[in-house]
C-alpha cells in the first residue's frame, strides 16, 4: 500500500481514482474481518450505485453484510473473476480483488474520503 | 346400484386421507379417481419433484465434494433417465401403499370420473367408456386443481409446458424460462439448474417467492443470482412465440426479448370442477369457480361437502388432508370447523423455505405492534459442519404478550425446522419459552432458539449489537 492514488470509505470501501472514473474494492482489514468470502453481490453494469448506501453485499463464512458505496456514479464494469472466484478479495482486496469499476456523478464526493493513514486510525 | 355412506370424488391428498378417516369411524366409504390415487400430489407434484431434488442433492454433494475432502476420480454424469426412472418407482411404491391401506379399511377405489345426477345420486364414466351409478349419504368434492393457463402462452406440453409436463420430461433442456418464482417455479429452477439446464425467470411481483416474508424472498433472490439464474422481477411476460430457429422467444413488456428451448409456465393453479355436472345440484360457487363452503366444509347443498384445493383456500397438499378429516367427520355426524390459524409452508429449494404463521407485513397490516428476532444459519457450528452456512431463521413476536406469532426459516432443513415454530403459535408459546426450551447442540434447531433469543436481544453466539 502507501499508493496514495486509494482513498477509503469508513464503511471499509477503497475507491482508487482514474480521471472521472475509478476503481472500487474492499480493504484489506475488511477481509481479515470478514474471513473466507463465499460470494459476493454485485451491481450490474449501467446501475447507479449512491454514496453512503448499499451498492450489494459480500457473504463470508462468518456474515453477510452490506457493501457501502464509497462514492457515487454509474457501474461501468463488474469484477466477474472476483464474482466467479471471491477468494480472489481475500487474497488479494487491494488489486486483483477490486469489485467496480464506476463513472463518477459526483467527484467533489472524493474530499469526503479518508486518506490512507486516517482510515487505518479507524480500523483496527 | 352400490350404495356408500360417503362417496368421495378425487383421490388425492384431500381425498385419500378423507377415505381412510371416514372408514376408521365406520363409514362404508368409496373414492372415485380419474387417475391414480394420490392425486396431483403424489404422482405430478409434491412426491416427483421431492424425488428428483434428491437426485440432483446427490449431484451437488458430488460436485462439491472437494470441499468435504473428497476427491472424485473418473466422471460424473446425471443420468436423466435413471432420475425419472427412480422418481417413478417412489411413486409408484406410495400408490401401492394407499391402495393397500384402502383395502385393509374395504374403501372401494373406483377408477373413473364422477358426475352428479342429483345430491346423493352419481355417475362414474369409468376409463373404457361406459357408466355406473352410485348412490351416497353424503359426497366429498375434492377434485383438486390444474395448472394455470392463460392466452400469452398457451401450454402446448412440448416448447410450452406445465409442471405435469416438467416432471415427466425424456431430456433435460440446454435452456428454459421459468414464468412465474413461486414455489413451483423455484423448485424448478433449482433442478434443472442443477442438472446443467440455463435458466431464465420472470416473476410479475417484486422478488423471488413473493409471498413469503420479505427476508425469505431477498435471500431467494441472492441464491438464484448466485448461480446465475437471472431473474427479472416486477414484469409481465408479453408473449411467447417460436422463433425461426425452434427456440421460443419470450417478450417482456419493457420490449426486452428472452430465448430458450422450452418455457415452463408456473403461474399458479386453478380449480379443476370440470366433468362434475355441478349444475345438476347447484352448488353454489364463488367468481372464481372454486367450490363455496361454510366453516363445517358443507356447500349450500345439505350433504354434499367440498375440500382441497377446488375450495379455493389455501391450496397445500397438508390443508387438503386436514379439511377431508373435519369434511368426513362431519359428514358421519361430527360438528367440526376447520382451523387455519396454522398452517406450515415448505418450498423444497436450494436453501429450503419453511414458514408458518404471520410475515413481518401481515403482523404489521393486522396492528401487531412486533418485535423480530433473526439468527442467521453461518453463526451455528452445526451449520460449518455441514457445509450449509447459507440462511435465517426470523421469529416475529408480539411486542405486548411476546406471543410468537410468525416463524420464517430459510436455510438447510427449514421445511422440518419450521414445525417447531408451528407448535409455538398453535400453543401460544412466547419468544422467551422457546429461547428457555434447551436445544441439542450441535443442531440446526438452535437456529430457532436462538432467534427466539434475539427476540429480545439477547442471542449468545452473535457479537453485541451496536
Amino acid at each position: 500500500m502507501g499508493d496514495e492514488s486509494y482513498k477509503f470509505h469508513k464503511e471499509h470501501l477503497w475507491f482508487k481514482a482514474e480521471g472521472d472514473t475509478g476503481m472500487i474494492g474492499i480493504t484489506d482489514y475488511a477481509q481479515q474481518q470478514l474471513g473466507d468470502i463465499v460470494y459476493v453481490d454485485l451491481p450490474d453494469e449501467g446501475d447507479e450505485i449512491k454514496k453512503d448506501e448499499s451498492l450489494g453485499e459480500v457473504e463470508s463464512a462468518k456474515t453477510l453484510s452490506d457493501l457501502i458505496a464509497p462514492v457515487s456514479g454509474e457501474v461501468i464494469e463488474v469484477n466477474n473473476n472476483a464474482v466467479d472466484d471471491p477468494s480472489i478479495i481475500n487474497k488479494d482486496p487491494m488489486g486483483e480483488g477490486w469489485l467496480l469499476k464506476v463513472k463518477l456523478s459526483n467527484p467533489s464526493e472524493l474530499d469526503d474520503l479518508l486518506s490512507e493513514e486516517d482510515y487505518k486510525k479507524l480500523a483496527k | 346400484m352400490p350404495k356408500y355412506d360417503v362417496a368421495i370424488i378425487g383421490g388425492g391428498p384431500g381425498g385419500y386421507v378423507a377415505a381412510i378417516r371416514g372408514a376408521q369411524m365406520g363409514g362404508k366409504i368409496c373414492v372415485i379417481e380419474k387417475e391414480e390415487v394420490g392425486g396431483t400430489c403424489l404422482n405430478w407434484g409434491c412426491i416427483p419433484t421431492k424425488a428428483l431434488i434428491a437426485s440432483t442433492s446427490v449431484l451437488r454433494y458430488i460436485k462439491e465434494a472437494q470441499n468435504y475432502g473428497i476427491n472424485i476420480k473418473g466422471d460424473v454424469e446425471a443420468d436423466f433417465p435413471a432420475i425419472m426412472e427412480r422418481k417413478n418407482k417412489v411413486v409408484a411404491t406410495l400408490v401401492y401403499g394407499i391402495k393397500a391401506i384402502f383395502k385393509s379399511y374395504d374403501i372401494d377405489l373406483i377408477k373413473g370420473t364422477g358426475s352428479f345426477l342429483a345430491p346423493h345420486r352419481l355417475k362414474v364414466t369409468l376409463a373404457e367408456g361406459s357408466h355406473e351409478e352410485i348412490e351416497a349419504e353424503k359426497v366429498l368434492i375434492a377434485t383438486g386443481s390444474v395448472p394455470a393457463v392463460i392466452p400469452a402462452f398457451p401450454i402446448d406440453g412440448k416448447k410450452i409446458i406445465s409442471s405435469d409436463e416438467a416432471v415427466t420430461m425424456k431430456e433435460v433442456p440446454n435452456s428454459i424460462l421459468i414464468i412465474g418464482a413461486g414455489a413451483i417455479g423455484c423448485e424448478f429452477a433449482f433442478i434443472l439448474h442443477e442438472l446443467g439446464c440455463q435458466v431464465t425467470m420472470v416473476e410479475m411481483l417484486a422478488h423471488a417467492v413473493p409471498l413469503e416474508d420479505i427476508d425469505t424472498s431477498r435471500t431467494m433472490d441472492r441464491e438464484l443470482k448466485k448461480r446465475k439464474i437471472k431473474l427479472y422481477c416486477g414484469i409481465k411476460v408479453q408473449h411467447v412465440k417460436e422463433d425461426a430457429d425452434g427456440m421460443m422467444l419470450a417478450t417482456l413488456e419493457s420490449g426486452e426479448q428472452i430465448k430458450a428451448e422450452k418455457v415452463l409456465v408456473s403461474i399458479g393453479r386453478v380449480f379443476d370442477v370440470k366433468g362434475l355436472d355441478l349444475d345438476n345440484i347447484k352448488v353454489a360457487q364463488g367468481k372464481r369457480g372454486e367450490i363455496l363452503v361454510n366453516d363445517r366444509l358443507e356447500t349450500n347443498v345439505p350433504g354434499i361437502y367440498a375440500i382441497g384445493d377446488v375450495i379455493g383456500g389455501i391450496m397445500l397438499a397438508h390443508v387438503a388432508s386436514k379439511e377431508g378429516i373435519v369434511a368426513v367427520e362431519n359428514a358421519l355426524g361430527g360438528n367440526k370447523k376447520i382451523d387455519y390459524r396454522v398452517v406450515p409452508a415448505t418450498i423444497f429449494t436450494n436453501p429450503e423455505i419453511g414458514s408458518v404463521g404471520l410475515k413481518e407485513r401481515e403482523a404489521r397490516e393486522q396492528g401487531f405492534d412486533i418485535r423480530i428476532g433473526m439468527f442467521p444459519y453461518r453463526a451455528l457450528g452445526k451449520s460449518h459442519t455441514m457445509g450449509e452456512i447459507v440462511g435465517q431463521a426470523k421469529i416475529i413476536a408480539d411486542a405486548k404478550t411476546d406471543k410468537i406469532l410468525g416463524v420464517h426459516i430459510v436455510g438447510a432443513h427449514a421445511t422440518d425446522l419450521v414445525h417447531e415454530g408451528a407448535i409455538a403459535i398453535q400453543h401460544g408459546i412466547t419468544a422467551q419459552q422457546l429461547g428457555d426450551t434447551i436445544h441439542s447442540h450441535p443442531t440446526l434447531s438452535e437456529v430457532l432458539m436462538e432467534a427466539a433469543h434475539d427476540v429480545h436481544q439477547i442471542a449468545i453466539d452473535m457479537p453485541k449489537k451496536t
